[in-house]
């Protein structure tokens, strides 16, 4: 059961297509999860299809006529295929299933590397400049407690992970903006998560100030 | 202000009730939008672009501030309705629905177009609705296949000649879709759709002879 959802901002944003490409990809993957959200987003397609109906600019005849010629006169666009066949990812012996849009991502996936404190990160490369990254936390690992200086945007895959405010499993979106704090950790169960960071995290605790590298976590 | 309510309302009037067939409820133009993935049919195509593509230009400007480039926008959106007409399901969503989220896709990959490299993310990631799907139409139709073998052949040879061809070949040569496209040369999601309709016009002609 998710109880973590993406507020309706943000998904109207998504499927209105205003959100950054790594922001949307979290977004559509916590979408793949969750029936509940992949209904809202249906709707609130529907409502700008309508809203989109509305307002019409009127095109002169001529123009009209020429792009009718050339579409009719148009090669058929590329052939698309959704491909469903490899969405299998290993790490440390383990598989994971990705979900579908991830799954199409899976190209882009770069090498883990293993980072202090049992984690280990995958960077995900959507060309967008944008840090998208794969974090797997073993059991009884933990990230040191820090602040964001943008916005952290966190997807469960599979496994479960806590902070302070509690506990997070598959499909729960979480959105941290720079006032948040936290010190994510796994206990008896490993968790795979899919993290975007608008802006360097900021390790908040003295220990952690020591151990930059791990922002290495997220950048490099 | 109370002008641009009596305008709205006098829209609202003008247009014939949402949920009849006037020429552009979703019915009608779902209507259309079969009858291009079926037969390539102009005329149909014309008056979806009669409908719609000034409701495109009216949203890419709003998106680009930008005629030429909403018209561009148009001009793709469209392009990609008269190919890829086959793919409008009329149980998920209305036509209005389907080609809004196709431009909101061409939007979508045209902001990011100046620095658009081929291994950039790109709309069709997030929102495959362009995608054939690798449906099986074994599942969708194998429950059908016993029943329908005796009426297919007694009321194929009426339907549409494209139809009919696709399903000669599907049900009594046995071939694979993926042969048919194949041997055809049409794309795989075209003999996907031509069997769905025929099937759909073959379930018609049965139920309206019994
Ligand atoms: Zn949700």
């Amino acid at each position: 059961m998710i109880k973590f959802h993406p507020s309706e901002e943000i998904l109207q944003q998504f499927a209105v297509g205003d959100l950054s490409p790594a922001l949307s990809v979290v977004v559509a993957t916590h979408v793949d999860m969750c029936s509940h959200c992949a209904k809202q987003v249906q709707e609130i397609e529907h409502l700008m299809a309508e809203k989109f109906s509305q307002t019409a600019k009127g095109i002169g005849s001529s123009q009209m006529d020429t792009m009718l010629e050339q579409i009719f006169a148009s090669n058929e666009p590329a052939y698309q295929v959704i491909q469903d066949t490899d969405n299998i990812i290993s790490l440390e012996g383990k598989r994971f299933k990705l979900p579908a849009t991830l799954a199409r991502q899976k190209d882009r996936i770069g090498p883990w590397s293993k980072v202090p404190g049992k984690l280990y990160r995958a960077p995900v490369n959507l060309g967008s400049g944008e840090c998208m990254n794969l974090i797997y936390m073993d059991e009884g690992s933990s990230v040191p407690e820090h602040t964001h200086k943008g916005q952290e945007a966190t997807l469960v895959i599979n496994g479960v992970f806590h902070d302070e405010s509690g506990e997070y499993r598959d499909g729960d979106f979480i959105l941290m903006n720079s006032h948040d704090q936290h010190a994510p950790q796994t206990q008896n169960e490993d968790c795979l998560t899919l993290a975007v960071l608008d802006a360097p995290m900021h390790f908040t605790s003295g220990i952690s100030r020591l151990l930059n590298p791990f922002s290495s976590l997220f950048f490099r | 202000m109370h002008t641009m309510q009596q305008n709205e309302d006098t829209r609202r009037m003008t247009k014939s009730p949402p949920t009849t067939s006037g020429t552009d409820s979703p019915e009608h133009l779902a209507s259309l939008l079969a009858r291009v993935a079926a037969t390539q049919c102009r005329a149909a195509f014309s008056e979806l672009f009669a409908y719609f593509a000034p409701r495109l230009q009216a949203y890419g400007t709003r998106q680009f501030g930008n005629e030429q480039i909403a018209a561009d926008l148009v001009q793709e959106t469209m392009t990609n309705v008269w190919h890829k007409a086959h793919l409008f399901k009329a149980d998920k969503g209305s036509p209005a629905t389907w080609i809004f989220t196709i431009a909101r896709n061409i939007r979508f990959d045209f902001l990011r177009k100046n620095k658009h490299r081929q291994h950039d993310l790109s709309a069709d990631d997030l929102w495959p609705i362009l995608a054939e799907q690798n449906e099986s139409l074994d599942d969708d139709y194998a429950l059908d296949h016993d029943v329908l073998m005796q009426e297919i052949t007694e009321y194929y040879q009426q339907l549409p000649d494209n139809q009919r061809l696709v399903i000669e070949k599907i049900y009594l040569e046995g071939k694979s879709q993926q042969e048919v496209s194949d041997s055809l040369g049409i794309p795989l999601g075209t003999v996907k759709s031509r069997t769905r309709l025929a099937l759909q016009k073959l379930r018609e002609m049965i139920v309206n002879h019994d």
